[in-house]
């Protein structure tokens, strides 16, 4: 490995760094395609969301019973995936290890993308999207909503911080070097890059604010999934009562986040032709990095099923049943296997390792890890504590209705209209990171 | 001759058969069911509270029992539970049937707890004549009234509320009501609660005498909201008054919503999470807004170093 690092090292050079990354910004058929797709597919489903908009709630499959659906499944599941951004660039950052480095940015840019979405989530699950400002104006400090609503912003805003931040010396280059860029682009790349030239003071001073937010989104990040936890932690519900409930999604997020992140990086490397850069090295690491997170998760998942049903006390009995035995047991089981035992077991094997390999086992890891919200939120809410009398049958079940389903396909492909979008205007693979690692020199022009 | 022998042997055969068929389409609970058996015992105290529960939740069909006032429903009418030709099935069978429901008799499995199941079929039971440890509860015929009237006498001393049924007879007399069960209750929080105790049946001189519970909070005087009514409407309608009486403990309710708690309203807040909150966001913004300073002073950088 450190053979094929050095030969590297003497081939590459500043220009052909610079060329590599910026060449699909300027010029990616495909990638037009794509985005045509994506806008496509939103414009249909947002037909939905407007159904749901003119004719209320009642338009969806959530009845008295089963008040939080698909949509607050949507939402757990983009709020987890988002967390990769904190772990990639952030913890692994601050420890400085350095194969990151070419797949830090793809990890900020998921992050920014699902956390934004996961808040538009939490508004197309209102009936009256007009009276969000209420949590804000009479929001209870008391209640887990406000901290929520709080606390993804918060993320919101220092992912982006430090999305751009770290591309600013990248964005003086895109400003130089992409003469045919639209005009508005270029005056985007010319704010955002501010004057930077790097000169010593400059990259001592941005490098600084780049650390500070490194540190305080490791908080603010754990914070965010903890808090989606006690929005179901902080009710006496079975199946949410638990006290691990926080730890247990963040290990939870980590592995949903990363293997988004692989999938990505899958597809950038595939399409956008990065060979040199996003190499089999970040695919084996980010290999080892799965399997730990997943042993994490497993060790939750023992805790968090092991106990309860070894005790299987009045109220927990009847949701673990149903959950190991009967009418969840398909989704429970599938999501447990395919999306964490089964991954484990296959990615201790360097081979599995492999970029394609390795992509196909995330894609089951993600959407085990999508299952196993979905198990998580709805399950519970069909047993209340205190039993709804005399309701239609209707209601003791839930089936997602096909408007529903419809606004999920538009969150997702608005999460991937934003990756996309985002990876056509920036680099998604920072060029003077690479360069300095490399011990290349870094040349701005002002 | 032979021939009319004929027929009317066919047609009773007929006869025969489709009653055996209409018999077979009959509500049958299985034979298993049938050996279970009452684990209350026949008691005033249970025959009484049977009725209430039967008073709220099958009254409304099943009409009273042994008057014959069901509802006609379509296509099978519910009976008359307590009629002897409905008694003759055990109490298994009841319990079951009571448990499944049928067509539009409702089940009860879960609506209803066991123990309630049970003391309905106790109180069915005791208008079954054949039934040795039946208790007819009302032996007593009282003459045919008019202006039938409740009045309560309240004993604050001792806590003992007097009620009085009387009504007036044909000849204009003025008689008191015997036999008749009377339900004392005490208004709560959520509902009433039932102080009538164990044999709330008026006596000859028409009076039941209930002892109001010692510990029983009241409001900051004392008082409670009392109400005594006849438990079974079908003998003179609705009848029923209600007092307020002091006979509570005077206690002095706090309103959970006045102090601070986690409960409380934003204004409530304990202030512990009113820091923790204000404190995490003008923190953490705080160095948020500190870096976009900074940010803003980079391209100053540039010259500086030219
Ligand atoms: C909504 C109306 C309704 C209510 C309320 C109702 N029933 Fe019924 N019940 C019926 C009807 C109708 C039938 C006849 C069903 C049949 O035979 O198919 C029936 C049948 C029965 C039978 C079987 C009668 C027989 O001849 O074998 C029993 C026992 C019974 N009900 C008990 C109860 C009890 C006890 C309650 C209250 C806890 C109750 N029902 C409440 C409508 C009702």
């Amino acid at each position: 490995m450190n053979d094929l690092q050095e030969q590297k090292e003497t081939t590459l050079s500043f220009e052909k760094i610079k060329k590599d990354i910026l060449r699909p910004m300027q010029n990616h058929k495909g990638l037009e395609l794509w985005i045509a797709f994506l806008i496509t597919v939103i414009s249909v489903c947002a037909w939905a969301y407007y159904v749901q908009l003119r004719d209320g709630l009642g338009v969806t499959g959530m009845r008295d019973y089963v008040s939080w659906g698909l949509y607050i499944a949507n939402f757990v599941f983009f709020v987890a995936v988002s967390l990769v951004g904190m772990l990639i660039s952030s913890i692994l950052g601050l420890l400085r290890i350095d194969w990151i480095t070419p797949i830090s940015r793809i990890a900020e840019i998921i992050a920014v993308a699902f956390v934004a979405v996961a808040g538009l989530v939490i508004i197309m699950d209102m009936g009256r999207p007009d009276r969000v400002v209420n949590v804000l104006i009479h929001g209870r400090f008391q209640s887990p909503i406000l901290w929520d609503i709080t606390v993804v912003t918060t993320y919101l805003t220092i992912s982006l911080l430090l999305l751009i931040l770290p591309m600013i010396p990248d964005l003086a280059i895109c400003k130089n070097e992409l003469k045919k860029a639209s005009p508005l682009l270029k005056k985007l790349y010319n704010i955002l890059s501010f004057g930077y030239i790097n000169t010593p003071g400059q990259y001592k001073h941005l490098h600084k604010m780049i650390r500070t937010l490194m540190v305080l989104i490791v908080p603010v990040g754990l914070a965010i999934h903890t808090v989606t936890s006690w929005l179901f932690a902080a009710t006496l519900r079975n199946g949410w009562d638990t006290t691990i409930f926080g730890p247990y999604f963040v290990a939870g997020a980590f592995v949903a986040g990363s293997a988004g992140l692989i999938v990505a990086m899958y597809f950038f490397r595939v399409s956008y032709k990065l060979k040199d850069y996003i190499t089999d090295v970040q695919f084996d690491n980010m290999g080892k990095l799965m399997v730990a997170v997943c042993l994490v998760y497993l060790y939750f998942n023992l805790n968090e099923f092991l106990v309860p049903g070894y005790k299987m006390k009045t109220g927990d009995d009847v949701h673990l049943t149903e959950l190991f035995a009967g009418h969840w047991a398909i989704m429970f089981w599938s999501s447990q296997l395919l999306g964490n035992v089964i991954p484990i077991m296959l990615l201790v094997t360097k081979k599995f390792r492999k970029p394609f390999p390795i992509m196909i086992i995330s894609l089951f890891i993600l959407a085990g890890a999508w299952i196993k919200r979905y198990v998580i939120v709805i399950p519970t809410l069909l047993h209340p504590h205190l039993p709804i009398q005399n309701v239609p049958q209707n209601f003791v079940h839930y089936y997602p209705s096909a408007i529903e389903i419809s606004v999920t396909v538009l969150s997702f492909a608005l999460a991937l209209l934003i990756i996309t979008v985002l990876s056509k205007i920036f680099p998604v693979v920072p060029i003077c990171e690479i360069a300095e690692q490399k011990g290349i020199e870094v040349k701005i022009e002002a | 001759m032979k021939n009319a022998i004929k027929i009317i042997a066919s047609l009773f055969l007929l006869f025969v058969f489709t009653a055996s068929v209409v018999n077979a389409q009959k509500w049958q609970a299985p034979v298993l069911s049938k050996k279970k058996q009452n684990p209350y015992e026949a008691s005033t105290r249970n025959i009484s509270s049977g009725k209430k529960i039967y008073n709220i939740n099958c009254k409304s069909c099943h009409g009273d029992a042994t008057m014959g006032n069901m509802l006609p429903l379509q296509p099978v009418a519910p009976s008359d539970l307590g009629s002897q030709a409905f008694l003759i099935q055990t109490d298994g069978e009841i319990y079951y049937k009571v448990n499944k429901g049928n067509g539009a008799m409702p089940t009860f499995e879960k609506t209803l707890s066991d123990e309630d199941k049970w003391m309905v079929i106790t109180y069915l039971r005791s208008f079954d004549q054949n039934k040795k440890e039946s208790k007819k509860i009302v032996e007593v015929k009282n003459p045919e009234v008019t202006d039938v009237k409740l009045l309560l006498d309240i004993n604050n001393e001792n806590k003992r509320i007097l009620a009085n049924l009387t009504g007036v007879t044909a000849k204009g007399d003025r008689v008191a009501l015997q036999g008749i069960e009377l339900s004392v209750k005490v208004k709560r929080n959520f509902g009433y609660l039932d102080i009538s105790g164990d044999d709330a049946y008026t006596n000859e001189k028409g009076e039941v005498n209930v002892q109001f519970p010692e510990d029983l909070p009241g409001d900051r005087e004392g008082h409670v909201n009392l109400l005594v009514k006849v438990t079974d409407d079908a003998y003179y309608g609705e009848v029923i008054v209600d007092r307020i009486a002091s006979l509570g403990i005077p206690t002095n309710p706090v309103n959970p919503l006045d102090e601070r708690a986690m409960w409380g309203t934003r204004a409530n807040a304990p202030i512990w999470i009113i820091f923790s909150y204000v404190g995490g966001v003008i923190c953490i913004w705080g160095v948020i807004f500190l870096v976009l300073f900074q940010l803003i002073q980079l391209p100053k950088l540039a010259k500086n170093k030219e």
